[in-house]
């Protein structure tokens, strides 16, 4: 896909979170829409997946640290063709295989199960340690917030990372400046993240997280010996007008009114 | 005063053995290579040691992470620091998703710790692990036991649990009934114990106290049609292990012994999405199921 389609393919996971959430009344929407361009970029512009074959041991794989943004993913997917979106509606209900938070086991695509917080990278980790010691040339991606970088498991990993010379690994931090109860910055003191990563021995860049050129450019550049770690500046609930900045839509269904007008929003940028 | 040998030198025989025939397996350390005298593995076999530092939250995630991409991880830290502080790591990432990723445990029990104190000595591990579904526990009789403990981890698909000791581990000897003299009293155990166990009943026997001991080496799943025809039989049950009296061994025979007792609950599975009336119905602790149980 080329940026043009890209950036259309981040608002129309947008308008599949959106219709996931709604329909099936339960979800955490901003979280979901301030990574969605970057999910669009991995599962359509960088990652080597096959939706036919998705144990396939040579695939690329992906890690979202912060599960409960899940419907970003299970929207990937399911445009992907690993799954019917009729499933959509099923989002965390009885029976369903798209569980309130990622489940290896239960939906096809998921490479890895997650939703506790911070052990994303400490996974992906071990996935491209694996690669290395198995001679396998595919590349392991993960998606964490920011907020949960206040999880001390993650510094943990990436000095094993930095250690390893992962240089087949790259985390994404969603640093849209919002975790649950607030601010990044006031509730758990997350602060220079990119000195940080750097501190620990990771290639680090910074970027526009919602600059499809800028996000390509990032996740397909080199980084001999060493992992790396882009740092994507985001907007949480970016994309309809209500849910920006709006921390209250950390968790949330939108009513039948806020549904037509998220749907009328995206639309107009996807078909725009 | 039994023989002494080490659970630690056996283990990291037998794993040695797995290295050279299975070129998936690695032992994962959170700086545990001096402490499983894994020193010459390590210098036989680099590249099959992943070290990630004193930090077992971070090597469980690995591990899960190496398994996930076709790897055997064989995690190895002190039992407590594993399953108290990376507990939550072992049971989302690993048993949830049934990774095969098997973990030994290191100073398992009070006698292990030894003078080290209470930081060094760890006897909650078999309950913490027990109440995690899909685990299985393994608590070797003794270093000669523990070879076969690691064989029986490498085998088993998917998680599994196996403690050891402080690498001055009494000689046990094999076999699941230690001493047959009568069902005056049974005496079941795991590990250590048993060596004072079977010295108690050889002491009772001469006073005219004739006793029965079994030991244990599988603690979940307990082999329950092996154990139940000993208890049916015997005066009085006495459990022993260096362990809690809580959640460990002796807990597991109460819960097949007492059978008057039904257990409602979530029956060691990992449930799902959904409201909390349509998980009660389906995981059966709603009132349709006291009523079954009731009239059953």
């Amino acid at each position: 896909m080329n940026c043009q389609e890209l950036a259309r393919m981040g608002n129309q996971l947008r308008r599949d979170i959106i219709e996931m959430i709604y329909r099936s009344k339960d979800g955490h929407p901003a979280p979901s829409l301030s990574c969605a361009d970057i999910v669009a970029c991995l599962y359509f512009g960088v990652m080597n997946v096959d939706p036919k074959d998705p144990h396939w041991e040579d695939r690329d794989r992906f890690v979202l640290s912060k599960g409960h943004a899940c419907p970003a993913l299970y929207a990937a997917l399911g445009q992907k063709g690993y799954f019917s979106r009729d499933l959509y509606p099923a989002l965390r209900h009885i029976d369903s295989i798209l569980q309130g938070h990622p489940d290896m086991k239960k939906t096809p695509g998921v490479d890895m199960t997650s939703g506790s917080l911070g052990n994303g990278l400490a996974a992906a980790t071990g996935m491209a340690l694996a690669a290395k010691l198995q001679g396998k040339s595919y590349k392991t991606y993960v998606l964490t917030g920011d907020g949960e970088l206040g999880e001390g498991i993650n510094w943990e990993a990436a000095q094993t990372a930095a250690k390893y010379k992962l240089d087949n690994l790259t985390l994404i931090v969603d640093n849209n400046g919002m975790q649950s109860g607030g601010s990044v910055e006031n509730v758990g003191g997350v602060i220079n993240i990119p000195g940080k990563f750097a501190a620990f021995g990771f290639e680090v860049k910074e970027i526009d997280g919602h600059d499809v050129k800028q996000i390509m450019d990032a996740l397909t550049s080199l980084h001999p010996g060493k992992p790396l770690c882009v740092v994507a500046h985001t907007v949480k609930g970016k994309g309809v007008s209500y849910m920006e900045h709006n921390n209250a839509w950390h968790k949330g269904t939108p009513n039948d009114e806020q549904y037509r007008t998220a749907v009328n929003e995206l639309e107009a940028m996807i078909n725009g | 005063m039994a023989e002494i040998s080490s659970t630690r030198t056996a283990f990291v025989e037998a794993l040695t053995e797995l290295i050279e025939k299975d070129d998936k397996v690695v032992m994962v350390s959170a700086d545990s290579v001096a402490v499983f005298r894994a020193t010459g593995l390590q210098k036989q076999y680099p590249g099959r040691i992943v070290e990630c530092g004193i930090a077992e939250g971070s090597a469980v995630m690995i591990s899960a992470g190496l398994a996930s991409a076709g790897m055997k991880p064989f995690v190895c830290a002190y039992a407590g620091f594993l399953t108290m502080r990376a507990v939550e790591q072992m049971r989302t990432f690993v048993a949830y998703p049934h990774l095969n990723v098997k973990f030994f445990g290191a100073n398992a029990g009070m006698c292990s710790g030894e003078r080290e104190g209470v930081t060094h000595q760890f006897f909650e591990d078999v309950g913490i692990m027990r109440a995690v579904p899909g685990f299985t526990v393994l608590a070797p009789y003794d270093a000669e036991d523990t070879k076969a403990m690691v064989y029986k981890a490498y085998e088993t698909d998917g998680p599994v649990y196996c403690r050891i000791g402080s690498g001055r581990d009494p000689v046990v000897g094999g076999g699941f009934v230690k001493r047959e003299y009568g069902s005056d009293a049974l005496i079941i155990g795991c590990g250590a114990p048993l060596a004072d166990a079977m010295e108690a009943a050889d002491v009772l026997k001469d006073e005219g106290i004739n006793a029965t001991v079994l030991g244990v080496n599988v603690i979940k799943p307990l082999d329950e049609d092996a154990l139940l025809p000993y208890i049916e039989k015997a005066k009085k049950v006495i459990t022993i292990e260096d362990h809690n009296i809580y959640g460990g061994l002796g807990s597991a025979v109460c819960e097949i012994a007492g059978r008057k007792v039904t257990r409602l609950g979530l029956q060691d599975v990992y449930p799902e999405s959904g409201t909390a009336q349509e998980l009660k119905v389906k995981y059966h602790i709603a009132a349709e199921d006291v009523i079954k149980a009731v009239k059953a």
